[in-house]
């Protein structure tokens, strides 16, 4: 068993700092537990016990934490019964839960222009690592590529950052991100104003042309969101030569790796074999989910 | 953790192994041992024993995804016995386990006879503390519970896996089948030392939309509160079997609180097994320790043993 796999895991009783609540039964909870919000790393998620008529945990991605206040924000969407209940939860009520687990996202200065896709409930691990890469170093250049097909949980504005080689009009951003200038651009099928309307991954084909063949060596992609769209993220890596993380989600029971129910296939230099998302992922180098033809 | 007087208190012996509490976490759910000790607060030694994943001869991928889903008071599980084979548990995990924690008990799992007898004889060459026979996972094709529904097939497996090994052997039965009591009977005659009642329950899940069922193998294995009360009748059917023979169980089922684990002692339980509740909360052992302890010195009652079997039927 590797290191990675031997950081603690706390259990925490959280108490409900806020609850903001968006259209598309999204929810965005605010939790204190410092013990976690201390350690938790970009890519990370925690297990949650919704509600205790409900006792197994959903599995619930962390979009920020501040460690010196000691909380920790979390975006979700109504999905099923356990979000549902979770959805249902108010201020000062205590959640129960299990963090940080899970491999993190892994980034090194030779990519300095990292690609972040996130789709729907795929946003936060991809907030939160734009928020290290800019808070941690500022070394890097991130662009934040983020898609719904239901109202953003936020209001959008139109960027004050520039990016080339986006189509006109393509102007609208998180503010957060570019309140931390970091750039983002939107991308939904449903028409929003300053939105792309398209995948996300066009709009990264798009970017990734605008850049000379010296740039285009620092780009590495990130990317967490739904199976389909991972899938073309994957591809889209493939036909760049892009290294390329992807954000795995699956059903889970214990969430600490000891009962084998999260596991997805993937390809390791071993051959084929069947890996834990909760700790062996959630990230997982794209070419070992999606191997290249 | 277990406090002084408490470890007295809820210590016993079982099969000539002393287990430190009456508390037994359960296969399948702890992995290797291993897992839940990074998890703040957790210890093994707040349980008498911890059983490993079920193992089998040849490494095992597994079922496909999706393995586990919730359902009312409970979940279903298809594993599939995903397991790295007995020759690497042997030579590579058991190694970095601590055997001063707690009892480690390999779960002996196979397609055919010959397949449990050898993982059998793997196991006993090593410091493993005791051996459970998987004869009830029901999710695998071949073994598992369709030799376990069959009385003359599971004292089969046991007379072969006994042959192998003097380490204590626990024969673990299915809920799936017609007469629990008659497959206790031959499983002892065979040579079972103790029992562990029940393994999970066949169930299955729908998703209405797809109509397609939500595990992977279609159909899986129903454990946690659900499945409590047909645990309790099974393990006190066992236990008359047993109860002339001086042989052991391990109750389990559904089992959460201190006093879902009495009310297994009462039925007929030396020992007492946690799975699923630890999904439910990690933490769970040392309350539900605290609770057994608080529980017998309210009925000012020395120890244990005392409580195990004590069921006052009503006429
Ligand atoms: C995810 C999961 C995996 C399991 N794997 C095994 C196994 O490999 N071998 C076995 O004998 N029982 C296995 N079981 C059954 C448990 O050991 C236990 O007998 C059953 O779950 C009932 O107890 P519980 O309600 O406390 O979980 C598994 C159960 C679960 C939930
Ligand atoms: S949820 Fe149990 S191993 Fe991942």
């Amino acid at each position: 068993m590797s290191q990675a796999h031997r950081d603690t895991l706390y259990v925490e009783d959280a108490r409900i700092l806020a609850r903001e609540a968006f259209d598309g039964d999204q929810v965005i909870l605010r939790l204190h537990a410092p013990q976690m919000a201390a350690r938790a790393r970009p890519g990370q998620f925690a297990h949650i016990q919704c509600d205790s008529c409900l006792p197994l945990r959903r599995p619930i991605s962390i979009m920020r934490v501040d460690a010196k206040a000691g909380w920790a924000d979390f975006l979700f969407k109504v999905v099923g019964e356990g979000t549902r209940r979770l959805a249902e939860r108010r201020v000062d009520e205590r959640l129960s839960l299990i963090a940080p687990i899970g491999q993190p996202f892994t980034y090194q200065l030779q990519h300095r222009r990292p690609l972040l896709i996130g789709g729907g409930v795929g946003m936060p691990p991809m907030i939160f690592l734009a928020e290290e890469m800019h808070a941690v170093t500022g070394a890097y250049e991130p662009l934040v590529i983020l898609g719904s097909e239901v109202p953003f949980p936020f209001q959008s504005r139109p960027s004050q950052l520039l990016v080339p080689g986006l189509p006109e009009g393509v102007i609208a951003a998180m503010p957060l991100l570019d309140d931390w200038r970091v750039a983002s651009r939107l991308a939904s099928l449903q028409g929003y104003p300053g939105t792309y309307e398209g995948y996300v991954t066009d709009l990264a084909r798009a970017w990734l042309d605008g850049l000379d063949a010296a740039a285009r060596k620092e780009v590495a992609v990130f990317a967490c969101g739904p199976h389909p769209m991972l899938e073309a993220v994957a591809a889209l890596a493939e036909e760049y030569h892009l290294p390329c993380q992807v954000s795995l989600e699956e059903f889970m029971a214990c969430g600490v790796g000891g009962c084998a129910g999260c596991v997805v296939p993937v390809e390791t230099p071993r051959g084929p074999a069947m890996q834990r998302v909760c700790v062996d992922g959630p990230v997982f180098d794209a070419r070992s989910v999606f191997p290249p033809a | 953790m277990v406090h002084k007087l408490e470890r007295e208190m809820l210590a016993s012996e079982f099969c000539g192994m002393r287990f430190d509490t009456p508390l037994v976490l359960l296969s399948g759910c702890v992995g290797f041992g291993e897992e839940y000790t990074r998890v703040s607060g957790f210890s093994n030694r707040d349980a008498g024993a911890v059983c490993l994943k079920g193992t089998t001869l040849e490494p095992r991928l597994g079922n496909p995804p999706h393995r586990v889903c919730e359902t009312p008071q409970g979940m279903i599980n298809a594993i599939g016995l995903q397991n790295p084979g007995a020759r690497y548990v042997v030579d590579e995990i058991l190694p970095t386990l601590d055997f001063d924690e707690t009892r480690f008990i390999a779960n002996i799992s196979g397609s055919t006879v010959e397949e449990y007898a050898e993982v059998a004889r793997i196991f006993d060459d090593s410091p493993i503390d005791a051996m459970e026979i998987n004869i009830s996972c029901p999710n695998v094709k071949e073994g598992g519970v369709a030799f376990g529904n069959d009385p003359e097939m599971s004292a089969r497996v046991v007379e072969a896996v006994r042959a192998q090994t003097e380490k204590p052997l626990i024969t673990k039965l299915s809920p799936n089948q017609t007469d629990i009591q008659e497959n206790a009977r031959r499983c002892i005659e065979a040579g079972s030392d103790a029992f562990a009642v029940i393994n999970t329950l066949m169930g299955m899940a729908i998703d209405v939309e797809s109509r397609t069922p939500i595990i992977g193998n279609n159909q899986g294995g129903l454990s946690g509160p659900a499945i409590k009360p047909v645990a309790l009748l099974k393990t006190h059917q066992v236990y008359q079997v047993c109860r002339e023979h001086g042989i052991p169980i391990i109750g389990q089922g559904g089992v959460t609180t201190a006093e879902d684990a009495l009310e297994f002692l009462i039925a007929g339980a030396s020992a007492v097994g946690v799975g699923t509740a630890l999904f439910y909360d990690p933490l769970v052992c040392e309350k539900i320790n605290a609770g057994i302890a608080a529980y017998l010195e309210r009925h000012a009652l020395n120890e244990m043993a005392q409580l195990v079997g004590s069921l006052v039927p009503n006429d």
